[in-house]
C-alpha cells in the first residue's frame, strides 16, 4: 500500500513540475516537449492507478492518453510549429517571474483549499486532488498570461491533464475513460481550429474558398 | 420503456444524413421535419420518462417540450432564412450548419433529461463544440474571433464544471459509496444531508463558475454577445439560447443539493448569497451595457444575460414560490427570445440581407413603413422583454420581486433598480426602431407567412403567464417544491 502512495505521489509531482515549467517556458517547441512529458507521466499514472484499484477502465484511459495525448497531439502541434515557422519566443502578457510567483501562490491556494476540506477520508485521493487542482489552476494561469493561440492551447492541454489526473484518483469513479475521450474531442477541435486559423493568415485571405480555388488550379 | 431516449436519438441519428446529403433548401426542409418529429417526441416522453442515465424528471420534461417547440419553430423560420441566404455559404457548409442544428437540439435535450451528472456535463460539452463550429461558419475574421473567444471561455467553463462534477462524486462517497449511484441526481438529492458538506461547497464553487460560464452570468459572460452577433442568425441565437437553460437548471439542481445539506447542518454553506450576488451583477452589467449597443443581435444577447441573472437571483432567494417564479421566467424567456430572433431575422431580410453586420438598429429603423406585421411581431417581442404588463415576463418578475421583499428585503431594492434600468434601455430603442423615418431606398414589402409563427410564440407566452393550464401549474409547482 505504501508503494501505491509514494509512486502515485511521485508521478503527480512530476506532472505538477511539468505544469510549473510550462509557465516559465517561452519557446513553443520546448513547451510542446514539456507537455509531452506531462502526458507520458499521466498515462503511467493512469496505468498505476488501474493496477492499484483493479479497474480495467483506467487502463483504457491510460492507453488513450498515451496514444493520443503523448504521441499524436504533440506531433501535430510540432507540425504546426514547423509549417508556419513559429520557432520564435511567445509573447507574454506579464513578466515570467511575476507569473511564476502567481503560480506558487496558486499551488498554495490549491493545497490550502483541498487538504482541510477532505479530512481523513481517503488520503490517496486527498493529495492527488491537491496536485490536480494545482495543475488545473496553473494551466488556466498560463492561458491568461500567453498571447499566442498555440500557447493558450498548450495551457488548456495542461489544464486538461490536471482534470484527468483528478479523475483517475477518484475511487471507483465511472466514466473516467469516457470523460477523457470527451475532453480529447474538444482538444482535437482546438488544434484543428488553430490549424485552419493559421492557414487563413498564411494565405492572407478571409475565406477558405480561396484555398479550394488554389487546389483546383493546381490540379 | 424509456421514451425520453427517443427525441435525443432522433436528433442524433438525423445528424449524418443532414451532414452529408442534400442541397441547402432540401436540408432546411428535412431539418424542419426532423425538428417537428423531435417536438412530438418531447411530448410523448411525458408518458415514459425512462430510467437509469437518461431518466427525465418533470423539470426536464417541461423544459424539453419548450426546447422542442422553440427548435421546431426556429427550423420552420430557418427554411425561409436559407432560401434568402443560400448563396452566401457553400453547399458543404450548409450541410454542416443543419447537422449542427440537430446536434445542439439533441445535446440540449440530453442535458435536460440526464439524471447523471457526468452525462449532463458531456451533453453541455457537445453543445459547446457544435455551437462554436456554428459561430465560425461564416469564416469572416470577426466570426473566427468570436468563435475563438467562445471556445476558450467555454473550454475553461467546461474544465471547471468537470472538476466540480468529480468533487460532487467525492463528496457523495460517505453517503453512497463508489459507483453510479453517487452520480445520479435522484440519489444525490436523497442523500444530500449525509454528504461531505465542506467538499460539496468547494464543488459548488467550481460548478457555479463552470456552468455559470455556459449560462453567461457576469463576469463570465464575455463570449455571448460576440457569439450571438457573428454566427449564422437562426442557429447561434435561437437554438443556442436553449442551452442557457440547461446550464441554469444544472446550477439550480446543484444549489438544491447544497441547500439541503446546509439545512440539515451537514457543513455546507448556503448557496443563496452566491447566486443572489451573481444574479445582481449580471442584471446591472446588462443595464449599463444595453444603452451603448448599436448592433441589435449584440443588444439582445446582453438582454439574455439579464434574464439569466434574474433566474439565478430567483434560485438564490429560494423557497418554492421564488423557484417557481424563476422556472416560469426561464420558460417564458425561452419562448419570447426565440420568437424575437425569428422576427429580427425577418426584419433584416426585409431590409435586404440577413448576413451578420446587417442588424444595426440604424439599419432596421422605421420598420412600420416597410411591413406592418413584422413590425408588430418584432415590437411585441421587444416590449415583452421589458417585463412590463401585459408581457408574460411581468407575471414571473412580479412573483420574484414579491418573494424577494418577503424573504430578503435588502436585495429587493437593487433588483428593482436593475430591472428598471434594463427596461428603460430596451424601451429607448423600441420607438425609433418602429416609427422613425425608414432609411432611403427601402419600400414596403409583403408579409412572409413565417412571421405569424412569432405571434404564436407571443400568444403562448402570454397564455402561459396569465392562464397557465392546471396540469402544467401542478407539475411546475411540484418541481419547485421539490427543489426548494
Amino acid at each position: 500500500m505504501s508503494l501505491t502512495f509514494s509512486l502515485a505521489h511521485l508521478m503527480g509531482g512530476v506532472i505538477l513540475l511539468a505544469a510549473f515549467s510550462l509557465l516559465s517556458q517561452r519557446r513553443l517547441a520546448a513547451m510542446i516537449t514539456l507537455y509531452q512529458v506531462q502526458a507520458l507521466v499521466l498515462s503511467a499514472a493512469a496505468f498505476w492507478q488501474g493496477y492499484a484499484q483493479g479497474e480495467a477502465n483506467l487502463y483504457l484511459t491510460g492507453l488513450i492518453t498515451l496514444i493520443i495525448k503523448a504521441l499524436i497531439l504533440p506531433l501535430s502541434l510540432r507540425e504546426i510549429v514547423l509549417r508556419f515557422n513559429l520557432m520564435r519566443a511567445v509573447e507574454t502578457a506579464m513578466p515570467v517571474a511575476v507569473s511564476m510567483v502567481l503560480g506558487v501562490a496558486l499551488i498554495g491556494v490549491a493545497v490550502l483549499v483541498v487538504l482541510p476540506t477532505t479530512p481523513g477520508n481517503i488520503s490517496l485521493t486527498r493529495e492527488d486532488l491537491a496536485i490536480a487542482l494545482s495543475v488545473v489552476l496553473l494551466g488556466l494561469l498560463m492561458m491568461t498570461t500567453r498571447r499566442g493561440a498555440l500557447a493558450q492551447i498548450i495551457g488548456f492541454l495542461s489544464t486538461e491533464n490536471g482534470l484527468v489526473l483528478a479523475a483517475i484518483g477518484m475511487p471507483g469513479m465511472p466514466f473516467v475513460a469516457e470523460f477523457s475521450v470527451a475532453l480529447l474531442v474538444l482538444l482535437a477541435f482546438l488544434v484543428v481550429g488553430v490549424f485552419l486559423f493559421r492557414i487563413r493568415e498564411h494565405f492572407d485571405s478571409l475565406d477558405l474558398s480561396g484555398l479550394e480555388q488554389i487546389e483546383r488550379r493546381g490540379r | 420503456m424509456n421514451l425520453a431516449l427517443l427525441p435525443v436519438a432522433l436528433a442524433g441519428l438525423s445528424v449524418p444524413f443532414l451532414g452529408l446529403l442534400g442541397t441547402p433548401q432540401q436540408g432546411a426542409v428535412a431539418n424542419a421535419a426532423v425538428s417537428f418529429g423531435v417536438f412530438v417526441l418531447t411530448l410523448v416522453a411525458f408518458w415514459g420518462p425512462g430510467a437509469g442515465l437518461l431518466h427525465a424528471d418533470e423539470l426536464g420534461l417541461v423544459f424539453g417540450a419548450a426546447t422542442g417547440f422553440a427548435g421546431f419553430t426556429t427550423a420552420v423560420a430557418n427554411i425561409f432564412y436559407v432560401r434568402g441566404a443560400a448563396a452566401r455559404l457553400g453547399g458543404r457548409r450548409w450541410r454542416l450548419y443543419h447537422a449542427m442544428c440537430q446536434i445542439i437540439t439533441g445535446a440540449t435535450l440530453a442535458g435536460l433529461y440526464a439524471d447523471n451528472i457526468g452525462l449532463l456535463w458531456a451533453s453541455m460539452e457537445a453543445a459547446t463544440i457544435a455551437a462554436t463550429l456554428a459561430v465560425s461558419l461564416p469564416r469572416t475574421a470577426s466570426a473566427l474571433e468570436a468563435a475563438w473567444k467562445y471556445f476558450i471561455l467555454g473550454g475553461v467553463g467546461i474544465a471547471l464544471a468537470l472538476f466540480g462534477t468529480m468533487l460532487v462524486y467525492l463528496a457523495a462517497q460517505p453517503a453512497l459509496g463508489p459507483g453510479l449511484a453517487a452520480m445520479s441526481f435522484a440519489q444525490l438529492a436523497g442523500a444530500a444531508p449525509r454528504m461531505d458538506g465542506t467538499l460539496l461547497t468547494l464543488a459548488f464553487v467550481f460548478l457555479l463558475f463552470g456552468y455559470g460560464t455556459k449560462a453567461a452570468l457576469a463576469p463570465l459572460h464575455g463570449w455571448l454577445p460576440d457569439a450571438y452577433a457573428e454566427g449564422p442568425a437562426p442557429l447561434t441565437t435561437s437554438l443556442s439560447g436553449l442551452t442557457l437553460n440547461v446550464a441554469l437548471l444544472a446550477i439550480l439542481r446543484f444549489s438544491h443539493l447544497l441547500g439541503a445539506n446546509h439545512a440539515s447542518h451537514g457543513g455546507a454553506m448556503a448557496p443563496g448569497p452566491f447566486l443572489i450576488l451573481l444574479g445582481l451583477v449580471s442584471i446591472f452589467l446588462t443595464g449599463f451595457s444595453l444603452s451603448r449597443r448599436r448592433d441589435s443581435r449584440r443588444f439582445f444577447g446582453f438582454s439574455s444575460i439579464e434574464h439569466s441573472g434574474v433566474a439565478v437571483f430567483a434560485f438564490g432567494i429560494g423557497g418554492p414560490v421564488a423557484i417557481f417564479g424563476g422556472l416560469l421566467h426561464l420558460l417564458l424567456h425561452t419562448l419570447i427570445k426565440s420568437a424575437l430572433f425569428q422576427a429580427l431575422i425577418r426584419a433584416a431580410a426585409l431590409r435586404g440581407s440577413t448576413a451578420p453586420g446587417h442588424y444595426a438598429f440604424s439599419h432596421l429603423r422605421g420598420l412600420v413603413h416597410t411591413n406592418k406585421v413584422t413590425a408588430l411581431a418584432l415590437g411585441g417581442c421587444i416590449f415583452a422583454l421589458t417585463g412590463l404588463p401585459p408581457s408574460g415576463l411581468f407575471a414571473s418578475e412580479f412573483i420574484i420581486v414579491s418573494q424577494t421583499i418577503q424573504r430578503e428585503p435588502l436585495a429587493s431594492l437593487p433588483l428593482g433598480l436593475g430591472l428598471l434600468i434594463c427596461a428603460v434601455a430596451i424601451l429607448r430603442n423600441l420607438g425609433p426602431l418602429m416609427f422613425s423615418p425608414a432609411p432611403h431606398h427601402t419600400r414596403p414589402v409583403k408579409t412572409a407567412r413565417s412571421t405569424y409563427l412569432v405571434l404564436v410564440h407571443l400568444g403562448l407566452a402570454f397564455g402561459l403567464a396569465f392562464a397557465m393550464p392546471p396540469v402544467l401549474y401542478g407539475l411546475l409547482s411540484a418541481v419547485a417544491a421539490g427543489l426548494s
